[in-house]
């Protein structure tokens, strides 16, 4: 009875499937109802305990001062401002480290791979170093260390273009541009300018990639022809010196600087061994292949090796962009401003509502790793589909 | 389905343990069931609580925990928990820990808002600034532009906000998470001065590098009345905790201290004292304890001049507006009447 067989294990297929169904419906209704109990359970508490509750103190008046603030920012302002602050300091040095570490990783992951023996020993003693120390002991080294050798306010290092740095930070120098409108007006005609040179390249059948670099250089050199006027011009001003500090628009506090140094080192490890082990894992029969063709070295890595090398490195490169924005919160401890001390630190203090401060951090935290690694996987699928074409 | 059975009881168990509602309103008997008091205090701070050589706990808040335990107990019987600025109020808030022993001015919102209670003024102090003498800064005026490391944990940072701009005075704020990376950046000149409670900065002064490259400036910016502190919404607790910290003050305006107190017992004629230490009248049934609380706080832990003496005479603090009333400070006691 092959029919009544064939039927009965459909019948039977299609009950499994229900069941199946059928319990993970009622594993999410678990989870929700679970969830929605401890939520329940945690507001009645604080409610019994006289604790304030809601997101309400984020209105109110912060009524204390950031050490480094990317936008306006006042003790007038409210504390939702300043949590925009801080989280504004922590993408500030997630991203100036990531970039950092990612050349350093690169050199250091290269120089590992070399023939030349101390070299590579050289780049290995580092690695070995620098991943093996916790990174709170190297930013506390950076940070105390490198404050003490810095100079005092009198003994400032004044660098060239106008730089000075001493213990109070790295200060910049303001550029004042004379005759602005001239330069603007520049602009806008280069516009102009580089589509028609766009255009005559296209048409002279000039790569895609050399268009574009000729076509900004145009630009930018039209842009800058007016500064042959006389009234024209820019200059980089120093800053002045006030009672206690140098005064200037931009300034980088000595903590974001141990930071950056001390994570941008410490992640720059990992960095350096995911390189060399991606390029340690293609197949040699690439490398000989490449050579039989005839192509030169740096053809050959730029064409054949890279590519492939770089499709294996972003996995685990987006875990360690995601650690490096966690690890940002390791400047609570030097006094950077960034979201666990600004947030964590003095506004907990001051409202005293650690439920949703710490739900606020967490959710921030969270909603940022991820779009640092879905911005690395989309890359990732990216360059696997354009390898496979 | 042996799977789902075990999903449920495991749902059930956690519901159960998620619906029990936190104790509320008998700390005391809590802390009678469990035999202790579980005190927290922040490590490290000189004059207020450290560790000795010997490795015995000593300081201010520390002697505020025995209080609190030589009136429920009768001997000093406390679990010490060390904690951080950040997580005092939580820990307390929580339950975790059964009062705060001090280090926290009395504010409005830490009143109303934090499900806290205050209980009486022990200390009456100011936040003050630390800076170089080789700086050239002479008053709180002079710090106008300048950069000052603080720490987190208080109200010193809005003090700060407040008083400059009250004043119109620019200044720039370095935040650490606690004082002693605050000092250690302070003296490595990443600032120009350090701010802190003024009875903090004395004591932390002897451990600086260099004391004597450092002085206090004159004046302070902001009001911190320090008072212990417990949950709200357990009258008796805080009538315990408040009337013990009472009785400290007292004795010491009624002439009661560690060294006579059992002479005073037997012989003093003033009925307040012989209300305070149980001779007669049932005072300490009225606060859940024996009529010896009294005579235990003063007997273990002594008045509060011997507190005093003992914790921050070695720092060379005066008593300021610390002093009884009589003697022109602000410390009255409540009458045991």
């Amino acid at each position: 009875m092959l029919s009544g067989s064939i039927a009965s294990v459909r019948r039977g297929f299609v009950a499994a499937r229900a069941r199946s169904l059928l319990y993970q419906a009622l594993l999410i209704v678990g989870l929700v109802g679970l969830a929605l109990l401890i939520y329940h359970t945690t507001s009645n508490n604080l409610k019994l305990l006289g604790v304030n509750s809601g997101f309400a103190f984020l209105e109110h008046r912060s009524g204390f001062a950031i050490a480094q603030t990317l936008i306006p920012y006042d003790e007038d302002s409210s504390i939702a401002r300043a949590f925009f602050v801080a989280a504004l300091n922590t993408l500030l040095l997630a991203g100036t480290a990531s970039v950092v570490a990612t050349l350093l990783g690169l050199a250091v992951g290269t120089l590992r791979m070399s023939s030349n023996w101390l070299v590579s020993k050289l780049a290995q003693a580092y690695v070995e170093i620098f991943r093996n120390v916790p990174a709170l002991l190297q930013i506390f080294f950076w940070y105390f260390v490198a404050l003490r050798s810095l100079p005092s306010l009198a003994q400032s290092v004044h660098i060239p273009l106008g730089f000075i740095l001493n213990n109070r930070g790295l200060y910049f120098p303001t550029l004042q541009l004379h005759g602005a409108g001239w330069i603007a007006g520049a602009a806008l005609v280069g516009v102009a300018v580089a589509g028609c040179a766009h255009t005559l390249l296209a048409r002279r059948r000039i790569a895609a990639r050399f268009r574009g670099v000729l076509v900004a250089l145009i630009w930018l050199a039209t842009t800058a022809l007016p500064l042959f006027l006389p009234s024209v011009g820019f200059e980089l001003v120093s800053p002045t010196r006030g009672r206690f500090e140098y005064e200037s628009q931009i300034v980088l506090m000595p903590e974001y600087l141990a930071l950056l140094i001390g994570l941008s080192m410490y992640q720059a490890t990992y960095i350096a061994e995911i390189v060399r082990s991606s390029f340690t894992a293609l197949p040699t029969g690439q490398a000989e292949a490449a050579n039989a063709l005839g192509l030169s070295p740096f053809v050959r890595f730029q064409r054949v090796m890279l590519p492939q090398a770089l499709i294996m490195m972003l996995p685990p490169l987006a875990s360690v962009y995601v650690n490096l924005l966690k690890a940002t919160s390791l400047g609570a401890a030097i006094a950077y401003p960034e979201i666990v001390s600004v947030f964590v630190g003095t506004v907990n203090n001051l409202v005293g509502q650690p439920v949703e401060i710490m739900g606020l951090t967490l959710v921030v935290y969270v909603a940022l790793a991820f779009a640092v690694a879905a911005a690395m996987n989309a890359y990732n699928r990216r360059l696997r589909r354009r390898g496979q074409q | 389905m042996a799977a789902r059975l075990n999903l449920g009881l495991l749902c059930a168990a956690i519901a159960l343990g998620l619906a029990s509602a936190p104790s509320r309103g008998d700390t005391l008997s809590d802390v009678q069931k469990r035999g202790f008091l579980r005190c927290p205090i922040i490590e490290a701070s000189p004059g207020f609580s450290s560790i000795t050589a010997a490795g015995e706990r000593v300081g201010m808040d520390v002697d505020h925990c025995k209080v609190i335990a030589a009136a429920v107990f009768g001997a000093i019987k406390i679990e010490f928990v060390p904690i951080t600025p950040q997580t005092a109020f939580t820990l307390l808030q929580s339950g975790a820990v059964d009062v705060f022993p001090g280090g926290a001015s009395w504010t409005f919102l830490r009143d109303t808002a934090m499900g806290l209670d205050f209980t009486g003024v022990y200390l009456y102090a100011g936040q003050g600034f630390l800076v170089r003498k080789s700086g050239r800064i002479h008053s709180i005026a002079d710090l106008d532009g300048a950069t000052i490391c603080v720490a987190q944990g208080t109200t010193l940072e809005q003090n700060l906000a407040d008083y400059f701009r009250a004043h119109r005075m620019r200044y720039r704020a370095v935040t650490f998470a606690n004082i002693e990376r605050g000092l250690d950046a302070y003296q490595a000149d990443r600032c120009d001065a350090f701010t802190n409670e003024v009875t903090s900065i004395t004591g932390r002064l002897r451990e600086l590098v260099n004391p004597q490259d450092h002085k206090i400036l004159p004046g302070v910016i902001s009001r911190e009345p320090m008072a212990a502190i417990v949950r709200q919404g357990d009258p008796r607790w805080r009538d315990l905790v408040l009337w013990s910290f009472n009785a400290v003050i007292a004795a010491e305006e009624l002439g009661i201290s560690q060294a006579n107190v059992d002479e005073m017992r037997k012989t003093s004629g003033s009925a307040e004292a012989q209300r305070l230490l149980g001779v007669y009248g049932d005072y300490g049934a009225k606060l859940g304890l024996s009529n010896d609380w009294a005579y235990n706080i003063i007997k273990l832990v002594g008045n509060y001049n011997d507190q005093w003496q003992r914790n921050f005479g070695p720092l060379g603090l005066d008593r300021g507006v610390n002093r009884l009333w009589t003697d022109g400070g602000l410390l009255m006691s409540l009458p045991f009447r």
